[in-house]
């Protein structure tokens, strides 16, 4: 009898003492059920508030297909309700017989959802977010997309995806016998909708911006081409378009290779078209003056350690530097490189961002490459200032001709505007501080746009930007790509670039289009004055009748009428 | 007298009850129609957001860029 009762005793205190939390774990999981909340993912909207990516609950009809026993039946049963072939639901069922369930319907209406609960065990109705791209291609390789469990994967979705998140709460039950619940037990965590960001993409300049671009992407069967649209002020993004793109609704079947965005993860030998930045830091450093004249060796320039410098297309003789970037001359480029220096040369290069990243918010962007001057050779210092042996990407020539059209003063290209909560209150500006000090003297800078720059536009490479109201500034760059085999450059495959920015008194946005590889045997032509000039001139117009900028003669008209006053 | 007040006191109890009892279940049933109000509410907004993403669809200048060349293309 002791015997017994010190044994039941014993086991009482083993169960109490050393066994109880396995216990009270046991009879808690058979209480409870619970339930996960998930936040709505924020929205990203352009700078107008038009939509580009957000939330919205849909209703989806599931199967458990461990607990059909007839999939035939329940199939027939379905059909109809849902307006669906019995075939189809039979097949996804049969398919994932070993899966806890299966989507039958994504996005069913209430009617279908309050006649499938009717139908039988084993089909369920539950709601879940989806994501929804209104504008679809227009500004996919900006904004980015999500994974089926709203996981941000590419771009803005991708480098805010914490923020757009939001935090998902958990409702614990007591639950009966079948795992219904009774009533709420406790709620773990706060849910917290994410947040909604503001780009600074003008969807309609990203549209004007894309309708160019692809009509010569298309029409010259280029490899790629990138179209960025810049206020130069600020350093405010207006768009950002990249070729190919994709539709985020269909990513399944996309190249992964699209997904990027070109402008800040790819990167390239800029050519011609980096001619004005040099010009500006030897002008800046005074080792040129502006009336100077240097002699262009006729188209044939020879040297110990620099090899053969020839021109594009026919030789020049004495050329001021004005001449030298209208003419676009390498050897004109060349010299003013020997005359500025490896470090001088490569400070300067440094200062207008080039080697370094942007910092602009989208993920993938890449530093270029500037290589330090103790490994430059003869070569370097005189094919840098023609935009070989330096890679740079779209982002960071916009940026360097911000630069130009802002009078020299740093500017910072950003692309998130603001981010704000669920009630629409601005939470953070994320436009960056007006960054202090000048890279170059704002009558160096003035003097490269309004006089050399604007040269290009009228008489020089750049001519079919030419437009009647505004008048223009830019630069024509057409950069032979290297050999894969490192032989050299191809003599067949280029990139044509054009950069370029209006008005030229008073520029209000920048304009860089890159067409990369475009087709040379159909016979159009395949240099940045002929691929790419016009595509920036038409999205300069277009985009400064939509900002309102009045035409350069009624400006002038107005600040005179202003003044006589 | 005291019987009268005896069924008095059994009057003013059961009086409570009943309101006790009436005070509870009105709770709840404010309760559960706050509940399907604020499910209503949900589900309204929702509603809204999907008609505003349709029409963010189709005034989006992507959108109308395509329907203006697919009407150039008819003429």
């Amino acid at each position: 009898m002791m015997v017994s009762f010190l044994a039941l005793g014993g086991r009482c205190f083993y169960l109490q003492f050393f066994k109880s939390k396995h216990y009270i774990d046991a009879s808690l999981r058979q209480q409870r059920s619970y339930k996960s909340r998930q936040p709505q993912r924020g929205v990203i909207l352009d700078c107008r508030g038009r939509v580009l990516a957000a939330s919205n609950k849909i209703q989806i009809i599931k199967a458990e297909p461990r607990i059909i026993d007839d999939p035939k039946e329940v199939s027939s049963e379905l059909a109809p309700v849902i307006d669906m072939g019995a075939h189809v639901i039979c097949k996804l069922i049969v398919d994932r017989k070993d899966s806890g369930h299966v989507r039958i319907k994504a996005g069913a209406d209430p009617c279908e959802c309050d006649l499938v609960k009717r139908i039988h065990r084993g089909i369920a109705v539950e709601s879940d977010w989806q994501r929804h791209y209104p504008t679809g291609r227009l500004a996919a390789n900006i904004v980015g997309f999500t994974d089926p469990y709203n996981r941000g994967l590419e771009g803005i979705e991708l480098k805010y995806d914490k923020q757009l998140s939001g935090s998902a709460a958990e409702n614990i039950f007591f639950a009966d016998v079948r795992r219904r619940p009774i009533r709420l037990k406790q709620q773990e965590g706060t849910l917290n909708n994410g947040v909604g960001i503001i780009l600074t993409i003008d969807s309609t300049i990203q549209q004007f911006a894309r309708d160019e671009l692809i009509k010569q992407y298309e029409n010259y069967e280029a490899e790629s081409a990138v179209a960025v649209v810049a206020d130069p002020k600020t350093g405010a993004i207006l768009a950002m378009v990249s070729l190919p793109d994709f539709d985020p609704a269909d990513i399944g079947s996309t190249d992964p290779n699209n997904f990027r965005s070109r402008a800040i993860t790819d990167w390239y030998e800029p050519g011609s078209i980096l001619k004005p930045i040099v010009t500006a830091i030897a002008l800046e450093a005074g080792v040129v003056n502006k009336t100077e004249k240097i002699f262009c060796e006729n188209g044939n320039y020879r040297g110990r350690g620099f090899g053969r410098i020839g021109e594009y297309r026919r030789g020049f003789g004495d050329l001021t530097v004005r001449e030298i970037l209208i003419k676009s001359s390498n050897i004109g480029m060349a010299k003013i490189g020997q005359k500025l220096g490896k470090d001088r040369l490569y400070e300067g290069l440094k200062l207008f961002g080039f080697g370094y990243r942007t910092g602009i918010d989208v993920p993938g962007e890449v530093d270029g490459l500037l290589r330090p001057p103790d490994t430059w050779d003869g070569y370097s210092v005189t094919r840098i200032p023609f935009g070989q042996e330096i890679c740079v990407t779209a982002m960071q020539l916009t940026r360097a001709f911000c630069i130009l059209a802002n009078g020299g003063r740093l500017v910072r290209p950003f692309l998130v505007r603001a981010i704000v909560d669920n009630n629409g209150k601005i939470t953070e500006l994320k436009r960056p501080p007006p960054p202090v000090g000048y890279i170059i003297k704002p009558e160096v800078a003035e003097w490269v746009v309004r006089e050399a720059l604007t040269g290009v536009v009228n008489e020089g490479t750049g001519k079919r930007a030419k437009l009647e109201k505004w008048q223009l500034f830019g630069k024509t760059g057409t950069a032979n790509i290297a050999r894969s085999d490192a032989r050299g450059y191809s003599e067949h495959k280029y990139v044509a670039s054009f950069a370029a920015g209006a008005p030229a008194d008073e520029p209000a946005i920048v304009v860089l289009v890159s067409v990369r590889k475009p087709n040379r045997a159909l016979g159009k032509g395949y240099t940045g004055g002929v691929v790419s000039s016009p595509v920036a001139a038409k999205i300069i117009e277009r985009t400064l009748t939509y900002l309102g900028v009045r035409p350069d003669k009624e400006r002038q008209l107005f600040t005179r009428l202003r003044n006589q006053r | 007298m005291s019987q009268s007040r005896f069924v008095f006191v059994v009057f003013c109890f059961t009086a409570v009850l009943i309101l006790a009892v009436y005070l509870r279940s009105a709770n709840n049933r404010i309760f559960y129609e706050l509940c399907a109000h604020y499910a209503e509410q949900n589900r309204l907004k929702q509603e809204l957001g999907s008609k505003q993403l349709l029409l963010e669809s189709l005034i989006n200048p992507a959108a109308i860029s395509q329907r203006a060349g697919e009407s150039n293309t008819d003429d």
